[in-house]
């Protein structure tokens, strides 16, 4: 058996370190990245020009769609097992009635004084849920909301 | 690493023999194309983890206070059903406001009462969206003391009064 010799011509450059440490990279952007976790009901959202990034902890979310229905979210799975019952503490936010979201939203501002009401409304839908949701929150003396906008790049 | 080997090379020894691995050949340079695919990757793994919504914060005064306003300096912006804004000062009668001159009427009136209070009321039937733009153009005008309060029946005859008589 006559013996191949390997013949090599030229630099020939090691790649294996960089793309250990793309690798490396990769997967710690993987591991860490949140995503976005899904929607009920499709928003869409009305445009502000407000440079103010939503919190990224103790959030309660309330969102309403175009037909009016509301969803409450919180960011917290333990303040979601406890407000909601064990066996909806995986899902992100919960459907609920206008009734129902005064206690919730003082039951949830009870567990964490922190927690900040963001409301998601949709661009179609009237004001009159949005009125209800404040009315609502204000009953839970809460007087502080943030609005979820997109930024207006018209003006 | 890096590199491919596309077969094709000297055929080595005769047809019977065992193969041989071939080496030489076409080589082809991975390393560019390998250093600017994960130069994207990184970077678009960086820009969507900040991606944050944005928020538009709205500081209500508590429902329980009552606060004394001197009729003078306060304006009242009214939006109605079809998305018309009507505004008026103090008992002054409503005038119709066009919505894409609303920024520079703002800016006027918080210019020339920096006292001025703004008592927003939105019907319930008119756009959310449109409310929003209120609020945002509100903002923008630095106008921070400002409420919102529902529209009722009595606001819309004082409109549509208003509205007859211009």
């Amino acid at each position: 058996m006559p013996k191949f010799k390997k013949k090599r011509v030229g630099i020939s450059l090691d790649m294996t370190p960089l793309v250990d440490i793309a690798f490396l990279l990769l997967t710690f952007f993987m591991l860490t990245t949140k995503f976005k976790p899904q929607e009920e009901a499709q928003i869409i959202l009305p445009e502000s020009h407000s440079k103010y990034k939503i919190p990224e902890s103790d959030v309660m979310t309330i969102t309403f769609g175009p037909d009016g229905k509301l969803y409450l979210g919180l960011d917290s799975q333990q303040l979601r097992a406890q407000l909601f019952g064990d066996q909806n503490k995986l899902k992100p936010s919960i459907p609920i009635s206008l009734e129902e979201l005064t206690a919730l939203a003082q039951q949830a501002r009870g567990a964490n004084p922190k927690l900040r009401a963001v409301i998601r409304g949709d661009k179609d839908s009237m004001y009159g849920p949005a009125e209800d949701v404040m009315n609502a929150l204000q009953k839970a003396s809460i007087a502080r909301f943030e609005l979820v906008t997109e930024l207006d790049r018209k003006d | 690493m890096g590199a491919v080997d596309i077969g094709g090379g000297r055929q080595h020894g005769k047809k019977g023999k065992r193969k041989k691995m071939r080496r030489i050949g076409v080589r082809l340079d991975m390393t560019p194309l390998v250093d600017i695919a994960f130069l994207l990757l990184t970077f678009f793994m960086l820009t969507t983890t900040f991606s944050l919504p944005q928020v538009m914060e709205i500081v209500l005064p508590p429902s329980e206070t009552k606060s004394e306003v001197t009729e003078s300096s306060l304006m009242l912006l009214r939006l109605m059903e079809n998305g018309t804004i009507f505004w008026n000062m103090g008992t002054e009668s409503p005038r119709a406001l066009e919505p894409n001159t609303l920024r520079a009427f703002l800016k006027e009136r918080i210019n020339t009462n920096p006292n001025m209070i703004t008592l927003v009321k939105v019907d319930r039937k008119s756009k959310y969206s449109t409310m929003v733009k209120i609020i945002d153009e509100l903002h923008l005008a630095n106008i921070t003391r400002y409420s919102l309060a529902p529209l009722l029946e009595p606001d819309k005859k004082i409109v549509e009064e208003a509205a007859g008589k211009g």
